[in-house]
């Protein structure tokens, strides 16, 4: 595959998405393609399987080879079955009702006879572990599953490119780590791969990492070299490896390849450690004291009569200006426990209070000013034409006067840093916009609980940081946040106490160090404690973040 | 939560083959639809009932008992305060309350809770790839089969979604239940513009999905799925065919209202 002065406009857009693009792939490679929101990694991908020009209208100028051959005319139907694509949303991409029918559809649309297709169906389903879910409808399904599915019904049709585009943004940590072992095998297989992704453990199983930056390629090396550099990553707003911002931090010149090795260089320059800095980096969780807003008393639910509970015997109590964070994979609870706290789902037993009165005998306007709700996808909730309009919807459902309203509308929009777009129509806002979006509109409710359903996903990392910016400073102003997050760094990073869910249950709750070093439970939970916090535990010190570390370390250097 | 209808089961019904599904159902709808009073809608009732249990799909008719009942109910109420009964118990301008009335609204509500649970016994037993391989056989092409098949897998979605944005608007202290009728259906715009818009971006992704997959090629289809005539197929269909036939003959001569 070879691109060179590849450039593409969208009909109708002002900027280019794609701005001479060079690029190439060889038989067997693996190419992880790393960038921005909006840095035309997407826009690249449609190149590769032809849906631009296709489908999609725009001017495309440059020479484009695919699997050998000079692109002028060609569709997705002429490089279909020899060019997969398998896209971020994957519910989007599944339509059968079986997962062998899933598989078997492409195939039948090129007429495979019977007896093959059922072998490359198999052969598909067992090199993304999905044997003996043959029957199983797709709907029913975990995230990871239903991407290796997505993943599978590419491969039946044996690609000789099979480009994932975000194939593990929207998964849990458990989901991640089943797509990340399904592409190790297939690069084991000796498939060529173009794999976009924003996690850089994607970037350590490649042979070359690219960054894309405003639709240029900003930098095309091995990944091993990419590894080491955090600066290029920090360009293409992904989270730069743990190790590598450390090194970069501290001055190493030699690259440090497991945390093992970086904490006993980082033990040499904290000796001796002094008792009372050991718990310096991290500020506890104590809310006692604190008045009591919510309290769960032993709550379970049940979705289905025969199907196991979706949350059992759950207490919880969460007291004025916490930050917690609920963890736990797919199906654990989370976001059933989250709806029975602000009244959306009704427990099957126990009871949630709010200051001691059952929240469902609390009326709706009120509740939504107890306790505000951030769905995790904005979509779900944004439907009128104009930003203003959209965030003033809250506040004028609580029957407040237009003033009111508009003065509301104007503080929380100015939080999100959105005042300026009041007058643009949501639809054209970026994800990461339309979901400070929907921040604003329940901002503008003024809540004193504010619960937010994985308000980072599917943004890149310099959005996470200003999303999370803003829910600090909210913080700061004395609102309790309730976070549901799969983000490792983040919890590292940001939540005083976590509660964690499995099957339903509840295993932990308590300060974040306090989980983070119990490897029991971050098993069960499938949760890789950040590097930078295993380094910290194993030179017996608490930080959150690569840089507090760096500051230790410095501060102690100052000190000798 | 499970949205979709088909049940899972290796049962008889689920044996047969599509076309003799796909022509029995049409046969069940002409004798549902034949059926002009309860005395002839019971029957057919009992025997969709029946099969309904053969089929294991009498947990669908337990999740939607309250459809069921609500169509069954309202038919009933509406069909017998207004239809224009000769010797009326009781009338008051349009509101003619009578025994020809009341007798036309129970076998018009027999009718379609009959229609509605031949439809769920259907889709209980049926895979959609089944239906849209039936529609195949009997000469639809391909394509149109799989967009006429496409609002049976996309209905559980747009459900589901709409699902959530009711519980995102409601998040924001927005009343579904406030005002009269009218508000109410006018309440459901902010439920409605997600939802659509939704469906949009997924079809669109759908239609990339769908290309890279191979649908728009020319060739022939094959397809993964084998069907084998057997003599539960040849029993089925002579017995559907008959069913449709005895109800046709017995409204001719019985009469219906």
């Amino acid at each position: 595959m070879y691109l060179r002065g590849v450039s593409f406009t969208y009909a109708g857009g002002a900027l280019p998405a794609l701005r001479g693009v060079d690029l190439v792939v060889r038989r067997g490679e693996m190419v992880v393609v790393m960038g921005a929101s909006r840095a035309g990694k997407s826009t690249l991908v449609k190149v590769l399987n032809r849906t631009i020009p296709s489908f999609q209208p725009g001017s495309l100028q440059g020479e484009i080879w695919l699997l050998g051959q000079r692109c002028e005319q060609e569709t997705v139907a002429d490089f279909a079955g020899r060019i997969g694509l398998v896209a971020q949303d994957f519910e989007a991409q599944l339509f059968s009702t079986s997962v062998e029918c899933e598989v078997a559809f492409a195939l039948e649309q090129f007429g495979v006879s019977p007896p093959e297709m059922r072998q490359r169906v198999h052969a598909a389903l067992r090199s993304v572990g999905l044997e003996g879910f043959e029957e199983r409808d797709p709907a029913t399904l975990s995230g990871g599953e239903k991407q290796r599915l997505a993943i599978a019904a590419m491969l039946a049709l044996e690609p000789e490119l099979l480009v994932l585009d975000e194939p593990t943004t929207d998964l849990d940590p458990l989901g991640k780590e089943e797509v990340l072992a399904v592409l190790a095998g297939l690069r084991r297989e000796g498939r060529t791969l173009v794999v976009v992704e924003h996690e850089t453990i994607a970037a350590e199983m490649a042979d070359r990492v690219v960054f894309l930056a405003e639709g240029r390629v900003l930098a095309d090396m091995p990944a091993q070299a990419a590894l080491r550099s955090p600066e290029w990553f920090r360009c293409c707003a992904v989270r730069p490896p743990d190790l590598a911002v450390l090194a970069h931090g501290l001055g190493w010149a030699e690259p440090v390849r497991s945390v093992e090795q970086a904490a006993a260089r980082v033990r040499e320059r904290l000796m001796p450690v002094q008792k009372d800095d050991r718990a310096a980096g991290q500020q506890q969780g104590e809310a006692s004291g604190h008045d009591v807003l919510l309290v769960a008393e032993k709550l379970s639910l049940r979705y289905e009569a025969h199907a196991p509970p979706a949350l059992a015997n759950v207490s919880l109590t969460i007291r004025t200006g916490e930050f917690l964070a609920l963890l736990g994979h797919n199906g654990s609870g989370k976001t059933t426990l989250a709806k029975c706290l602000n009244g959306l789902l009704r427990p099957s037993d126990g009871e949630v209070r709010w200051k001691g009165v059952p929240i469902l005998s609390i009326p709706l306007a009120e509740r939504a000013v107890a306790v505000g709700y951030v769905f995790q996808n904005p979509d779900h909730q944004i439907f009128a034409d104009r930003v203003w309009d959209e965030v003033a919807f809250g506040p004028r459902n609580l029957g407040l006067s237009e003033q009111a309203v508009a003065e509301r509308v104007r503080q929380a929009l100015g939080a999100v840093g959105l005042l300026e777009r009041c007058d643009d129509d949501p639809f054209w806002l970026t994800k990461g916009e339309r979901q400070r979006l929907a921040v604003a509109s329940l901002l503008a409710l003024e809540p004193q609980v504010l619960i937010l359903d994985e308000p980072t996903t599917g943004l890149d990392y310099n959005e996470q940081r200003q999303t999370m910016e803003l829910i600090c400073r909210l913080h700061r102003q004395g609102m309790t946040v309730i976070m549901i997050t799969h983000t490792a760094w983040l919890v590292a990073e940001y939540a005083e106490r976590v509660v964690l869910l499995h099957r339903g249950e509840l295993l932990f709750d308590g300060p974040t160090h306090e989980l983070f070093a119990r490897d029991d439970l971050m098993n069960a939970a499938r949760f890789r404690v950040p590097d930078i916090v295993r380094l910290g535990q194993r030179c017996g010190v608490r930080v959150r973040s690569v840089e507090e570390l760096v500051r230790m370390v410095g501060r102690r250097s100052e000190d000798r | 939560m499970k949205l979709s209808i088909y049940v899972v089961a290796n049962t008889p019904l689920h044996r047969l083959h599509p076309v003799v599904k796909v022509v029995g159902i049409f046969c069940f709808f002409v004798a549902a639809f034949t059926a002009g009073s309860p005395i002839q809608s019971l029957p057919l009732a009992a025997v969709v009932g029946a099969l309904l249990w053969l089929g294991g799909a009498l947990a669908n008719v337990w999740r939607f008992r309250w459809f069921l009942a609500l169509v069954f109910f309202m038919t009933f109420l509406v069909w017998s305060l207004f239809f224009h009964s000769e010797a009326p118990w009781f009338a008051w301008g349009p509101v003619r309350l009578g025994y020809d009335g009341v007798r036309f609204a129970l076998a018009t509500a027999c009718r379609l809770t009959t229609f509605f649970a031949v439809g769920l016994l259907f889709l209980s037993t049926t895979r959609v790839e089944e239906f849209a391989d039936a529609l195949g056989m009997i000469g639809v092409p391909a394509k149109l089969g799989f967009v006429m098949t496409l609002a049976f897998r996309l209905v559980p979605a747009f459900v589901d979604a709409a699902l959530s944005v009711v519980q995102a608007q409601r998040c924001r202290g927005f009343d579904f239940d406030r005002g009269n009728w009218l508000e109410r259906v006018r309440h459901y715009l902010p439920v409605i513009v997600p939802v659509f818009i939704g469906a949009l971006r997924r079809a669109d992704l759908m239609a990339m999905a769908l290309e890279a997959r191979g649908f728009q090629l020319p060739g022939p289809r094959t397809s993964y799925r084998t069907y084998a005539w057997g003599w539960g197929d040849a029993i089925a269909l002579v017995g559907s065919v008959m069913l449709a036939g005895t109800w046709l003959l017995w409204a001719r001569f019985a009469g219906g209202n």
